[in-house]
């Protein structure tokens, strides 16, 4: 039991790191299409962390299914939210190549 | 959306069923069960469907169940280099970014194909799409284009065929 404890801790720990690291990325990065590389990749990587983490603490089968299908359904959540955001961007550019 | 007469009688088909199962299951995992969620369940069930036929018609494309699963075994890897790449080049004090905008011509047609090759690509490490349109050319936004993104784009585009057999990609065309 230790050890699946010690596992969840540690995949826990380094979901917290990246969903730190992508904040630092929206905070640093000079514009918003760089900032949106921070937010779909550092974060999911962090959330994919939590979820493998909380895996072997789910009461039973049902619940660990529903935790991967949460991953999964935010991860296509931020891939499309992503992209349309670097879609808007990308017009603002055409328009006004500064922005 | 209308959906046209012709299509129909094929409206009731094993496509659609199957597709109507996959919610139901996706209902059932999600919503703790009981006869009144289930029964919920159904009507949401039903309503996906409608709305995933009228989006995307079935159709008896095969699809390579090994492609796909080539594919899908990749993503946990390239999920870690992504973020960690990223992760990397925030923390670092000196940020080594060089962000910029660069085109790809994608072979992959215009439609459901080429917007899941664009969702999958805005997981990929360094690149994400920012077309405008259903231009062939795809406009990506890399963090650092010092990196050999086009190659990397390329070989995604490849693995990414297999899953339809390579039936889905086509050469070049003038128009």
């Amino acid at each position: 039991m230790i050890l699946v404890d010690m596992f969840t801790m540690a995949a826990v720990g380094a979901g917290m790191f990246f969903f730190l690291a992508g904040t630092v990325g929206l905070l640093r990065f000079p514009d918003t299409l760089s900032r949106l590389h921070a937010l779909t990749k550092a974060d999911n990587l962090g959330f994919g962390f939590i979820v493998l983490g909380l895996l072997p603490q789910s009461p039973d089968v049902l619940s660990g299914l529903k935790l991967v299908v949460v991953w999964l359904l935010v991860q296509l959540a931020a891939a499309t939210a992503g992209q349309l955001i670097a879609q808007f961007v990308g017009l603002e550019r055409r328009r006004d190549p500064a922005a | 959306m209308s959906i046209p007469a012709a299509s129909m009688h094929s409206i009731f088909n094993h496509g659609t069923a199957a597709r109507f199962g996959a919610y139901l299951a996706l209902w059932i995992m999600l919503i703790e069960f009981s006869v009144t969620n289930f029964a919920v369940g159904l009507l949401a069930a039903a309503w996906a469907t409608w709305i995933s036929v009228s989006l995307l018609p079935v159709s008896n494309r095969q699809f390579s169940p090994i492609g796909l699963m080539r594919f899908a075994m990749r993503l946990p890897w390239q999920a870690l280099v992504a973020g960690a790449d990223v992760a990397r080049r925030a923390i670092d004090p000196r940020m080594p970014l060089q962000p910029g905008l660069i085109t790809y011509a994608t072979r992959i047609e215009s439609g459901p194909g080429r917007d899941a090759f664009r969702a999958l690509m805005s997981l990929q490490p360094g690149t994400l799409p920012a077309s405008v349109g259903d231009s062939d050319a795809m406009l990506i936004h890399c963090l650092d284009t010092r990196q050999p993104v086009a190659a990397q784009l390329a070989a995604e585009e490849a693995l990414f065929a297999q899953i339809t057999g390579g039936g889905r990609t086509r050469s070049r065309r003038d128009d």
